[in-house]
């Protein structure tokens, strides 16, 4: 078996075994799905109760209730390891620092593909606009966004994990870092909403497609570094 | 404010911020080589 | 005593360079006087880009060769960066309440970027100060700085599209002292303050890295000291323990 293939197994393994214990921890997921479901019932109250103002910010809401909701997620992932020092125990086997991080990392995605879909339900619901008519644009959007996001995400979750003062230090160093996406992201879900009309539709994509395979190798080549700690 | 106020912050906070700088470099240097002497 | 002289060599260029600046050169024809505040905003993003550049490279380099010495350049580099990056902002907001009428527009993507390059490495160097031995530090700074230098192409792109859709006719961009059209000695003046700038720049990095290693020699000497203390047996033993 080829040593990529090997990598590949055991990238999902760990996968499975991070998004398993999530979901089994139904609580926590639970809990970050209706988090973002009050942070945008809060954006409600700050920017309402004109429908008409909130319709127009409803790409940037989705996306920052989708941001703020995800680095909660993303950091959860790897205090599963902390607990009883499995990280350093992850490491001590043969196995390349790369599947390590391809696998928490996929299993961050499948959180945030949740997380994502359902935020973009809600709002639809909440800010009245229509994500039927273009879901397919919609989706692609969420799904691009959710892979940089956890990819950036699980680097950072992973880089402070056993740090003091972690609450405060992921934001403040994941934030900057995604600026890009979340601007990338909101152009692309106001084009699809409003039925692309300067084009600029698939440029957006391009450059979410173009943020996620840089923060995807950047995460993967350096990840393998935290682990000699 | 007038045009020359704003370049007047704009030069006044620049400068006087490589002046501070400067000063702080000098303090923290003074005071790893003060401990250092004191250390030995 | 080289790192003197080059010191004093700065000063006396960056005061040359302020006098020029501020009362030789003439004011521009549009602008006025408050496009005399892009000489040092424009040299002072420049020098934030190189400080943060060397930031960049001294952490592969560490990660590589894992000589200590690397990671002081990077300190010196990050903390030198974000100082020169303050100064771009705030000579940007400065040119920007005369000239826009406001402190901050949105629409001008050198200052968006440079806003979040600041944010980028204050947080590198806050995470630094998170963990205190050396070598775990320098390689968790180097991976941050590392993906911090890769993300600020892709913010340079992705603020430059997002600008574009808004066709708004500012009437004055920063750039346009960089316009290749511009006089000569608008220019002349630029290069000058950017040379004067860099000498500082220089002696700054110099002796920060100066600084970084005699703390990085204080924090060996301190922990060696605290090894020995707690090896040798306690001077202060009581009577009775001396006894048993």
């Amino acid at each position: 078996m080829s040593a990529l293939r090997a990598d590949a197994r055991i990238a999902l393994e760990i996968a499975r075994k991070d998004a398993v214990g999530e979901l089994r921890g139904r609580h926590a997921i639970v809990s970050t799905l209706f988090f973002s479901a009050v942070l945008l019932l809060l954006f409600g109250f700050a920017l309402g109760p004109d429908s008409a103002r909130l319709a127009a910010a409803a790409p940037g809401l989705l996306w920052l209730a989708v941001v703020f909701a995800g680095m909660l997620a993303v950091s959860r992932l790897h205090l599963l390891e902390t607990d009883d020092d499995a990280l350093e125990q992850l490491a001590l086997y043969p196995i390349s620092r790369r599947a390590i991080y391809a696998g928490k990392a996929l299993a961050g995605l499948a959180v945030m593909l949740l997380l994502g879909l359902l935020v973009l339900a809600a709002v639809g619901i909440l800010f009245a606009v229509d994500v039927g008519a273009a879901w397919l644009p919609l989706v692609a959007t969420v799904v691009l966004g959710a892979i940089g996001i956890a990819a950036v995400g699980t680097f950072y979750a992973g880089v402070t994990v056993r740090l003091r003062a972690r609450e405060v230090m992921l934001p403040l160093l994941m934030l900057p870092v995604l600026a890009p996406l979340l601007l990338a992201a909101v152009k692309a879900t106001a084009a699809a909403l409003a039925g692309d009309p300067f084009g600029d539709l698939g440029a957006w994509l391009q450059l979410l497609v173009a943020f996620d395979v840089i923060m995807v190798v950047a995460g993967a080549a350096t990840y393998g570094y935290l682990l000699e700690d | 404010m007038t045009d020359a106020g704003y370049v007047i912050a704009a030069y006044g906070v620049i400068v006087g911020g490589l002046a501070l700088y400067t000063l702080s470099l000098w303090r923290r240097l003074r005071a790893v080589q003060r401990a250092d002497d004191e250390g030995r | 005593m080289k790192t003197r002289i080059l010191g004093f060599v700065a000063l006396a260029a960056v005061a040359v360079m302020l006098v020029v600046a501020l009362f030789v050169v003439p004011a521009d024809l549009n602008q006025g006087d408050a496009q005399r505040i892009m000489y040092p905003h424009v040299a002072s993003a420049w020098l934030g880009y190189l400080s943060f550049g060397v930031t960049a490279l001294a952490g592969i380099l560490w990660l590589w060769k894992r000589d200590l010495r690397f990671d002081a350049v990077a300190v010196a580099g990050a903390e030198i960066g974000v100082m020169f990056t303050a100064f771009a902002i705030w000579g940007g907001m400065m040119w920007g309440r005369p000239i826009w009428g406001v402190f901050w527009q949105w629409e001008d993507p050198r200052l968006t970027t440079t806003a979040l390059l600041l944010a980028l490495y204050v947080g590198y160097l806050l995470f630094r100060r998170l963990t205190d031995d050396p070598e775990r530090r320098a390689t968790r700074a180097a991976i941050v700085g590392i993906v911090a230098a890769v993300d600020i192409p892709i913010v340079h792109f992705s603020v430059e599209w997002w600008r574009g859709l808004h066709q708004t006719a500012t009437i004055g961009s920063p750039d346009r002292v960089l316009n290749p059209a511009a006089p000569m000695v608008f220019v002349g003046t630029l290069l000058g303050t950017l040379a004067a700038f860099m000498l500082a720049w220089l002696y700054f990095m110099i002796r920060r890295y100066q600084l970084a290693r005699a703390e990085l020699g204080r924090e060996e000497q301190v922990r060696r000291e605290r090894i020995e203390a707690a090896r040798a047996p306690h001077p202060a033993a009581s009577p009775t323990e001396v006894a048993r």
